[in-house]
């Protein structure tokens, strides 16, 4: 009874081969639509999250918080102030989870080569600063510990920034004058970073990097720094250091509150990034399912004129001896021939549309496995219910005016 | 001989909104096995009514119906349709052929419903349209053949289950009369191989192939006659 269900569903389809092509593209579409826009999300979002942890492994940051001014008060800047070398290596020393810390302190000063002046941001750091950022140089050497000890002027220049100012010279070894404050400082170019492209902090490839005791000791003469860049030994300890480090925060300076601190972690960006685009996907998805449940309408619609139009076919039917069953089944498996088709032409579209995208967008062919399964069932779902309706109405019909409708 | 039909005061009742049609008002009569019965009458003397209750395609509002000594009237719409696939086979006046469907798979509907297997199903479907003499047309599709041709196939199709009796409508309403002739001559043929025949008809030179007539007037039997 199946097979022959089955066999009389397809002809009539194939004898009405338009308008079974048109009712299907309304699930053709709602499949692939939810197909490509879930595979596009993954694929998509494993980008986002590659370049996140790209930014460097298992990176924690620390930066002092302003602090609001109260009863006419100033805000303090006492809380900047407290973040000095001291205090960097304290949190190495105490924080067992914590690889290393390396302080940071950015001043923005004018580049100047030959002819090309550029305003920019220079990063006052140590050797380490490359590994934890997963940094790695193009050109030279990165500053190294004796470059720091020694207050050595050396610079690495960013990849964009060393096109800048040099075109397609090669600036190894020369020489590059900063303006800072009114002042004029020489720096020799020791390396030339890779192309990183831009981050959380703006795009790292137009800085430059220079020793952080240069920028402490000859450029602002300041004691503190911007912010301290931790390294957990491992992602799995990430977390763990984490609340290290704000343990010993809110010990160290005083602060119950968290009042003068903030603490960001890859981690950190990486739940706020998934949470977001997972949401995003969601309701994508949703958006797509939509327009599988309209062309579940589209597919009633049809069979209710297709009944309609058969009706006297049913009434011979009838008359040969078909029972209500058979009627119903006839349509039911007409309309879950139509949906099961349309789903399996849907993956097909969502698969190829997700393959283009993914080119286009540069990002991992990804196909979700499981968007395919829930959205085949779901049309598989929608043309039983759909096709339901006017299987009923089909089976209940009268032989007697079934047999006389013109 | 035994009886196939047996009808006792067959009432039928229709309501169209507030007014009430007696379409049969107290039939009874009797169909004995190999029998060819006419039932004629004027339109609107409930012929097709009669018919459609005979064809088990309706329920009488009164009366008894037996059909092969089973009382149909207390069947339900799914033993209904096993009695229509099992006991009876009809022929109507538009032919009712499935246009997209060839003539050999028209006919092998009433045995696909039966749940016949496919093989078994093939021979009897090709020896139904050999009895009628359009094996030749097996292949066909409905409307690549003639009037007459289509009919046979109706036929064909009415007889392939091996029907308890044979319920023709006006069979040759929509034919020629050589056509009308040659189809009457096939029912005349099968009828003198045994099967039951009940022909509905208004005219009265068809009426006169069968061995007894049946007159209906206003829903009731004005008389009965019989032939040779």
């Amino acid at each position: 009874m199946i097979l022959q269900g089955l066999k009389i569903a397809l002809e009539s389809l194939w004898a009405n081969k338009m308008r079974s092509f048109l009712s299907m593209l309304g699930i053709v579409i709602g499949v692939g639509a939810v197909i490509a826009i879930v595979s596009v999300g993954t694929g998509s979002t494993q980008q986002i999250t590659a370049r996140i942890a790209n930014l460097g492994s298992n990176m924690i940051t620390i930066y002092p918080r302003a602090l609001r001014g109260q009863f006419g008060r100033l805000s303090s800047i006492s809380s900047q102030q407290k973040f000095t070398l001291e205090l960097s290596e304290h949190l190495e020393e105490f924080c067992p989870s914590v690889k290393q810390v390396i302080p940071l302190k950015q001043v923005n000063g004018r580049l100047i080569s030959d002819d090309v002046n550029i305003n920019s941001a220079i990063i006052g750091t140590r050797a380490e600063y490359t590994e934890i950022n997963n940094y790695e140089i193009a050109q030279g050497v990165f500053i190294n510990q004796e470059d720091d000890l020694e207050r050595r002027q050396v610079i690495v220049l960013g990849h964009q920034l060393a096109s800048d100012l040099f075109d397609n010279e090669n600036p190894l070894g020369n020489l590059v004058r900063l303006n800072y404050d009114g002042r004029i400082f020489q720096f020799t170019v020791i390396g030339v970073m890779k192309e990183k492209g831009g981050s959380m902090a703006g795009n790292l490839d137009e800085r430059a990097y220079v020793p952080l005791s240069v920028v402490m000791d000859r450029l602002t003469a300041q004691k503190y720094v911007d912010s301290l860049l931790a390294q957990a030994y491992s992602s799995d300890e990430a977390n763990r250091a984490v609340q290290e480090i704000e343990y010993f925060m809110q010990k160290h300076l005083e602060d119950e509150k968290r009042e003068q601190f903030r603490i960001t972690s890859q981690d950190e960006i990486l739940d706020t990034v998934s949470s977001v685009t997972n949401t995003m996907n969601m309701m994508l998805g949703g958006i797509a399912a939509i327009s599988l449940l309209v062309g579940g309408i589209g597919i009633m619609n049809i069979m209710l004129v297709s009944v309609t139009e058969r009706t006297r076919e049913i009434g011979i039917r009838k008359a040969l001896g078909a029972q209500n069953k058979n009627i119903l089944f006839q349509f039911l498996m007409e309309s879950l021939s139509l949906s099961s088709l349309g789903g399996v032409a849907g993956i097909g579209f969502g698969w190829v549309a997700t393959y283009f995208l993914a080119q286009y967008g540069n990002w991992p062919f990804i196909i979700s496995t499981i968007s395919v399964i829930i959205a085949f069932s779901f049309a598989l779902f929608i043309g039983i219910f759909f096709g339901l309706y006017p299987a009923m109405k089909a089976a209940k019909m009268n032989p007697v005016d079934a047999l006389r409708y013109e | 001989m035994s009886i196939v039909i047996r009808v006792e005061q067959l009432k039928k009742v229709y309501h169209l909104g507030k007014v009430k049609v007696e379409a049969l008002r107290g039939i009874s009569f009797q169909v004995e096995e190999g029998e060819f019965v006419s039932i004629m009458g004027p339109s609107g003397s409930g012929k097709s009514t009669l018919m459609h209750i005979i064809g088990c395609l309706d329920y009488p509002s009164e009366g008894k119906y037996f059909l092969t000594n089973h009382d149909v009237t207390k069947l339900d719409d799914n033993q209904l349709a096993i009695f229509r696939n099992k006991k009876i086979g009809f022929v109507f006046q538009q032919f009712n052929l499935l246009p997209r469907a060839t003539n050999l798979r028209n006919v092998e509907i009433p045995l696909i419903y039966a749940g016949m297997p496919f093989r078994e199903r093939q021979r009897q479907t090709l020896k139904a349209l050999q009895d009628v003499g359009i094996n030749h047309r097996a292949h066909h599709h409905p409307n690549e053949i003639s009037g007459g041709e289509k009919q046979r196939v109706a036929i064909a199709r009415a007889l392939v289950n091996n029907p308890s009796i044979i319920l023709a409508d006006e069979p040759t309403g929509n034919l020629d009369s050589k056509t009308g002739l040659e189809i009457m001559k096939i029912f005349q043929n099968l009828n003198q191989k045994g099967n039951t025949i009940i022909l509905v008809t208004h005219e009265p030179e068809l009426a006169h192939y069968a061995g007894r007539i049946i007159h209906l007037r206003d829903g009731i039997i004005n008389r009965e006659e019989v032939l040779a």
